[in-house]
């Protein structure tokens, strides 16, 4: 019951000393290559390549100043079609000094969007809907609905400015510009989202804060 | 259940091979896609799921994208179709039983996800059907849409011959006669029936050598500890 | 070495020790813990159920995370868990393996007991808390079947939903609260899933309960005689835990060449086709461990007398402990019991036989039979054996 029932020899003792270590290491090593493939179940399913789901969007309807949204892979979907007025003010110098990120470099959109307009056309922006701070979905403030309004979001779950463009205000508690998904224009009014063909490697998993 | 001596074989035999399937199942698919999939589905399986069969990311977006799914209505109440995904279920051409019942004199073409399992005698016996077609002996007369079959206990099936010469060109170049379009569908319906089949194999080699080694350190162990106390 | 009770407070162990006293409770209970010296491989198998209620409990919780309980999904569900969840195929084997390895050790377990005598005084308790987890583990087991809802999920529940509504008394209330409505349907699939996993964590209390008993009395030993002197026993630590490890690698070995290679063994292949309640398969059966009763049940020309002796089979169990009064525990000394309790092992084997295959002539004669051997083994032969015994 005590150390005196283990055998005396000593260097029998530690042979099983090594014996005993290696087993019980070789032991929880297994136990924990077992954890694995239940933490791996636990997967988001939708995050693989092959699940980027398609939308076709018609965007004929859509006159400028006007914005719409859409579900796409259960996200909200923005889409804006943007006047003169909306592309100055985003290139406007005192209010790019706003901006937290005003040149895009975190990666918050595919490559063909890394752009002063953030959109692979600068008549039309697309941006994901998700507020980079905590999750709530921002909203479209229409240009001229209000002296200030240029067209840009609020989210009003804690006061995050987002541009037309997506980018964020340095005043707002959200960390990040919007983030945009992949778009391929297939035609001047034909919009397919999910995949880029200016930027094909690109999957949503890419992006930094959704 | 009676077939284990043969799954036990086919168990230890088979886990050297690499996990992806091998190349009658391949065949089998495009077997599937061009005849089968006219009248059965495989609901429980997903377009992306070939991808362990060894399709491509864009052969499965392509495949996917020619077929229609059922998607609503539209303003006016009508249906809408929209194109699959990856992640979709490779559905049944019928959009409903009753439609599906229409088509075949009131049968309804089963579901294929499971068939190699289910059916008694498995992949085998789906390879027996779909060869002993034969025309009615004299003197035997079919209801309208049944098909003289000698692989079937009534002799007869709902099933039209599905299967003829060179309907099909093969890649590889193997020819596609009656014969080896059957074996390469039933190869590819086994595959369907038993998901990550050879993965799990695979995986259950090394698992096993695992425990054997840990069953020799304990084993050791314990006679060290035990040694002179019995 | 001091006891960390006896420590002064700076000594972080003993601070703990004194207030939470566990570190000295493990220690006396799985490091000290008297053990005989002569056990065999039998007095494994309780660590082996223990090891599998563990990987029951954990693969069920994931896959309860991806099962959907209802009717028009519950079968998609269970596909998706075997074909689309990542490592899903994984998760689904472990579990339904693991009913078999439950099972098949239950049933060697009480064995074990009934060979040795590890029933009788002052063990009476200790068996009646394993008989409990064995009808709470046949409970699980049920309604866990019914859950994937193909057809023998239907079936078999349909079938053992209307026994349950056979009983007298109780039985129609407990089955409508059971079914919740005219047939077996969507509430009655949420009850069972709720029913399945509730009972899967009473039952780790239950054996919590269990082996609480058998650290008051003590492990029996292929001897019966209890050890009277320290020097008759070892350590369970690190005799017994070296001793269990080894043969636990060996169990997993089983488990494992079920769960990878033959996963479709002893499962019925009825079950991947979707429950429909217009059509009963042709050949419908239960699941092996379930296979004598079912013997039992269709051997008895009779619903309610059916109904009786399958249960009654089982309660000979409970009463065991008093029929046989005999002090003398392991059967290897009792020349009757030597006899007598292979055949009863065997009737038990020829029912399982029989309930798996179909109800010719010859099947209902062998089921009958052998239940015939059971119950005079245990109604008769013990209590006669026992009679003899005291008086010699
Ligand atoms: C989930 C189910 C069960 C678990 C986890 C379990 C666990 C254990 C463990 C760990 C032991 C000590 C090791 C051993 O003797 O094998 C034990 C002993 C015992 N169990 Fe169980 N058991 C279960 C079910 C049962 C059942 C169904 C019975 C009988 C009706 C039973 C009767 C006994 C008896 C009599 C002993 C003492 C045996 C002896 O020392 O000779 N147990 N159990
Ligand atoms: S969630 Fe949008 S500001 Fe906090």
């Amino acid at each position: 019951m005590t150390q005196s029932e283990t055998p005396p020899s000593s260097d029998g003792t530690r042979r099983r000393d090594l014996l005993a270590t290696g087993t019980v290491v070789l032991g929880c090593a297994g136990a924990c290559a077992l954890a694995v493939p239940f933490v791996e179940s636990l997967k988001n399913p939708a995050a693989t390549p092959l699940s980027d789901r398609l939308l076709h969007v018609d965007l004929s309807s859509l006159t400028p100043g006007q914005d719409m949204t859409l579900r796409w892979r259960d996200w909200p979907v923005f889409i804006q079609h943007r006047t003169p007025e909306m592309l100055a003010a985003l290139q406007a110098p005192d209010h790019l000094a706003t901006l937290r990120d005003a040149d895009s470099k975190v990666l918050q959109q595919p490559k063909d969007a890394t752009n002063w307009h953030r959109s692979v056309r600068p008549e039309y922006g697309v941006l994901i809907g998700v507020c980079t701070h905590l999750g709530c979905v921002p909203s479209f403030e229409k240009p001229g609905s209000t002296p200030e309004a240029k067209g840009g979001y609020f989210c009003p779950c804690h006061g995050s400015h987002f541009d037309a463009a997506g980018r964020v205000a340095r005043r707002a508690p959200a960390p990040c510009n919007l983030p945009v998904p992949p778009v391929t224009f297939l035609s001047d009014t034909k919009l397919r989202i999910g995949h880029s063909a200016g930027d094909p490697g690109f999957s949503m998993s890419d992006i930094q804060q959704i | 259940m009676t077939h284990w001596p043969r799954n036990f074989l086919l168990a230890t035999s088979l886990t050297v091979l690499p996990a992806a399937a091998s190349t009658p199942a391949q065949r089998g698919l495009m077997v599937f896609q061009q005849v089968c999939s006219a009248c059965h589905g495989l609901e429980h399986v997903d377009y992306g799921d070939m991808s362990s069969l060894g399709l491509s990311t864009d052969e499965i977006r392509k495949w996917a994208a020619d077929q229609q799914l059922p998607n609503g209505t539209d303003d006016n109440g009508d249906p809408k179709t929209r194109p699959a995904t990856a992640t979709d279920p490779i559905l049944s051409p019928y959009p409903n039983e009753a439609v599906g019942r229409l088509a075949n004199h009131g049968l309804l073409p089963p579901d294929l996800s499971r068939l190699a399992l289910t059916l008694p005698g498995g992949a085998g016996e789906i390879r027996q059907i779909l060869l002993s077609y034969a025309p009615a002996p004299a003197g035997v007369k079919l209801d309208e849409g049944r098909y003289y079959n000698t692989a079937l206990k009534w002799k007869h099936i709902g099933m039209p011959p599905p299967l003829q010469d060179g309907m099909l060109t093969y890649p590889d170049g193997t020819q596609a006669t009656p014969a080896q379009m059957a074996g390469d569908v039933s190869a590819f319906l086994d595959w369907v029936a038993h998901p990550h089949q050879a993965e799990r194999r695979r995986i259950g080699i090394y698992v096993l050598a695992y425990l054997a080694l840990m069953a020799l350190l304990t084993f050791l162990l314990q006679r060290r500890i035990w040694k002179g106390r019995r | 070495m001091t006891s960390p009770l006896k420590t002064p407070d700076t000594d972080p162990r003993g601070w703990f020790e004194r207030r939470l006293p566990v570190m000295s409770l493990l220690r006396r209970e799985y490091v000290a813990f008297p053990m005989p010296r002569n056990l065999n491989a039998l007095w494994s198998f309780g660590a082996f159920l223990i090891v599998t209620m563990v990987f029951m409990v954990a693969s069920g919780l994931f896959l309860a995370i991806n099962y959907t309980p209802d009717i028009t999904q519950a079968f998609a569900s269970v596909e998706a868990i075997d074909r689309q969840i990542p490592s899903g195929w994984f998760i689904r084997s472990l579990h339904m393996g693991g009913v078999t390895m439950l099972f098949a050790c239950l049933y060697i377990h009480i064995g074990r007991s009934l060979w040795y005598g590890s029933y009788k005084a002052p063990r009476e308790l200790l068996w009646l808390t394993g008989l409990g987890l064995m009808l709470m583990v046949m409970v699980t087991a049920f309604a866990g079947y019914v859950l994937p809802w193909g057809q023998m999920s239907y079936w078999g529940a349909t079938v053992i939903l209307n026994a349950v509504h056979a009983i007298p008394l109780i039985g129609q209330p407990l089955s409508e609260l059971l079914l919740g409505g005219d047939t077996l349907g969507n509430v009655a699939l949420h009850r069972l899933f709720v029913l399945h996993f509730t009972m899967a964590f009473a039952i780790l209390a239950a054996i919590a309960l269990h082996v609480a008993a058998l650290h008051v009395v003590k492990s029996n030993n292929p001897s019966g005689i209890d050890p009277v002197s320290p020097s008759q026993t070892l350590p369970f630590h690190p005799y017994y835990t070296s001793r269990d490890g080894f043969a636990l690698c060996l169990f997993l070995m089983v488990y494992a060449g079920l769960v990878f290679f033959l996963p479709d063994l002893l499962t019925l292949a009825d079950n991947y086709v979707q429950a429909n309640p217009l059509v009963t398969p042709r050949d419908i059966r239960p699941e092996w461990y379930f296979a004598p009763f079912y013997a039992i049940l269709r051997a008895v020309p009779s619903r309610l007398g059916g109904l009786l002796l399958a249960s009654g089979s089982l309660a000979v169990l409970f009463v065991l402990p008093w029929l046989d009064r005999s002090a003398v525990r392991p059967a290897t000394r009792r020349p009757m019991v030597r006899l007598s309790l292979p055949l009863a092992f065997a009737a038990f084997i020829l029912l399982g036989i029989a309930g798996m295959h179909a109800p010719t002539p010859a099947w209902l004669l062998a089921s009958r039979v052998a239940m015939a051997w059971w119950f005079i083994h245990f109604l008769l032969v013990m209590p006669l054996a026992s009679e003899r015994e005291m008086s010699s």
